[in-house]
């Protein structure tokens, strides 16, 4: 079908324009992180390197590099292994439909809704430490402990996106034809192998996308941290987008604030760059 | 909704016929592998039960405070049946502190899904139906507005809007809002048009229609579930933000997730009101699920698992 040579650009124009127009505080963004700017403060002044070298020299910067890599390392490893497991659960099981409502529910939530019912239930005196000393065991301070803070926004974590998880790899399932499957049964293997040697491999494509949205949604995770322990206690679940919005917001130094981001969007950034290019491959291959 | 494998745990050796397929199990007779089978089946639907417990008991534990007086949410030990009150929903629906915030989200969410679906749809035939230069530069370049962190853009956006008059207003918000609407519905819109054969507008030509005709009467019915779908991913995503709202709105445009945040005061937190508030604000997504989740696995998966 004939067209104007202009006519894509047209069409793609509004796009374009948004794109542009997120270019333009991005950069000034980028920007900023080469400044020491301050709201209060007049203009940006240009600093070098300062704000980058503050956080990879100090403690507090390691550390929310740190907090921010363990928690998305962890989190989509722990939800991709359930998420499988319960698809394959209700592609086999015979209340498949019925459980799948059930599982899915929490995707719908608001993030942060979830994230203060989570801390109604585990305060000190809720309803899950009662069950746990009625049980005879010993309650946890969950979000107010130095050391279990990073582990319950974790289990929260785990709670809203495993959903998402399962949703994708149970179309994936689907799309494997069960024939395989009596192949496999012929020349006697289990199922544990057929899983991993056929079944594993066909979906790949589909694991890379959920690797992919999971990894870089839990690399800048932000509501579910904020609005249970704040970063804290001190510093124990600050992560790198939390720090950013603690400097900027908080302290007003928009140059430091900007560095943290802008090293978070550059691992952001490497990562679905090298997913998408694997996604790529995974297709046309 | 879909069709469920339905393989009986006693394995009838007749062929069960699972959507257009046919498995032919076989025929396994020994009563040691039968019990294998049927433990094996017990510890499936065991895990099933005990993941839904965990999804569902924080769902179910404010629901019931939500029914319960001050009194009965603060008891130790915490009470499980009572006689309940509808006081919390009373108050949540008498003040402004949840209706305005309410009537926000739903002028902000409304208002960003009509932008994004001007912007997003011609934008995404635009990269689904031509070959032009630069295409996949500005289809990456799109989605990866979706993967940068939040507030590399809001935080200069917060000061542009502060010296534009924008921070604190509708459009403001609306506009921003387009972060998290329009990479999304340009992504999956743009899969399900190229699913669709190009002979379809060819078909349309040769009848003497226009590109126009072609889209309006054919392609746009044929995308139009699609179409809700990415709007209704749209809307939750929409509807769901923080970050968002928590930088760029001021004291008239507070949104629902901002402002539950106002019932955790200083000095007590009110939760009989917030566990109420709280299931209110369920309501449009759970809506939204009864509507369309096939059809978002549908999108989010396209191209990639065309067996």
């Amino acid at each position: 079908m004939k067209h104007k040579p202009y006519l894509p650009y047209l069409l793609a124009l509004p796009g374009l324009a948004i794109l542009l127009a997120v270019l333009y505080p991005f950069l000034t963004g980028v920007y900023w992180s080469f400044t020491s700017y301050r709201l209060t403060r007049g203009a940006p002044d240009f600093n070098g390197g300062k704000n980058f070298l503050n956080l990879f020299s100090t403690g507090e910067g390691w550390h929310a590099i740190a907090i921010t890599v363990v928690y998305a390392v962890s989190v989509v490893l722990i939800e991709l292994i359930i998420g499988i497991l319960l698809a394959l659960a209700l592609n086999h099981g015979r209340y498949g439909s019925f459980f799948r409502i059930l599982i899915v529910l929490p995707l719908l939530m608001p993030p942060v809704i979830a994230a203060l019912m989570w801390k109604v239930m585990l305060t000190e005196n809720g309803v899950v430490n009662w069950i746990i000393e009625s049980l005879g065991g010993e309650g946890s301070l969950w979000f107010n402990g130095p050391d279990s803070a990073l582990y319950t926004v974790m289990m929260v974590d785990v709670w809203l996106y495993t959903p998402f998880v399962v949703l994708l790899m149970q179309a994936a399932l689907k799309s494997v034809p069960t024939e395989l499957r009596e192949a496999s049964a012929v020349d006697g293997a289990s199922n544990l192998r057929h899983f991993f040697t056929v079944t594993l491999p066909l979906i790949v494509p589909v694991l890379v996308v959920v690797v992919a949205f999971r990894g870089i949604d839990s690399l800048k995770m932000f509501d579910v941290i904020y609005t249970t322990t704040k970063g804290g206690p001190v510093d124990a679940t600050t992560n790198l987008h939390v720090l950013a919005y603690l400097e900027g917001i908080r302290n007003m130094n928009f140059g430091a604030a900007m560095a943290a981001l802008v090293v978070l969007w550059a691992i952001c950034y490497l990562m679905s760059f090298v997913l998408l290019k694997a996604r790529r491959k995974e297709i046309s291959a | 909704m879909t069709t469920v494998s339905s393989r009986t745990p006693t394995d009838s050796p007749r062929p069960t016929t699972v959507s257009s397929r046919t498995i032919t199990m076989p025929y396994v007779g020994r009563s040691s592998r039968r019990s294998r089978r049927t433990l094996g089946h017990t510890l499936v639907v065991a895990g099933l039960v005990l993941w839904s417990l965990f999804t569902l008991a924080p769902i179910a534990w404010i629901l019931l405070m939500s029914f319960k007086t001050p009194d009965q949410i603060v008891a130790n030990p915490p009470v499980f049946f009572f006689s309940p009150t509808f006081e919390n929903y009373l108050q949540v629906f008498s003040g402004p502190e949840f209706l305005t915030p309410f009537v926000n989200s739903l002028i902000v969410t409304f208002g960003s899904l009509f932008v994004t679906l001007l912007i997003g749809l011609p934008t995404a035939y635009a990269l689904a139906r031509f070959r032009f230069r630069g295409r996949e530069n500005i289809a990456f370049g799109i989605l990866s507005i979706r993967f940068a962190p939040e507030l590399l853009i809001i935080l200069p956006l917060y000061l542009i809007f502060q010296n534009t008059g924008l921070s604190d207003s509708y459009l403001g918000l609306i506009l921003a809002y387009q972060l998290v609407t329009l990479p999304m519905l340009v992504w999956m819109l743009r899969s399900f048009i190229e699913d669709l054969p190009g002979e379809l507008e060819e078909a349309v030509a040769v009848d003497g229609g226009t590109r126009w005709t072609a889209f309006r009467h054919v392609l746009f019915r044929l995308i139009a579930p699609g179409l809700a779908a990415s709007l209704m991913l749209s809307f939750v995503w929409a509807w769901n933000n923080y970050t968002l709202p928590l930088v760029l709105s001021g004291r008239n445009t507070q949104t629902v997730t901002t402002g539950l945040q106002q019932y955790i005061g200083y000095q007590s937190i009110e939760w009989g009101p917030m566990a109420a508030a709280t299931m209110i604000s369920i309501i449009p997504g759970v809506l939204f699920a009864i509507f369309s989740l096939r059809w978002i696995v549908g999108g989010l998966t396209a191209g990639t698992v065309k067996g």
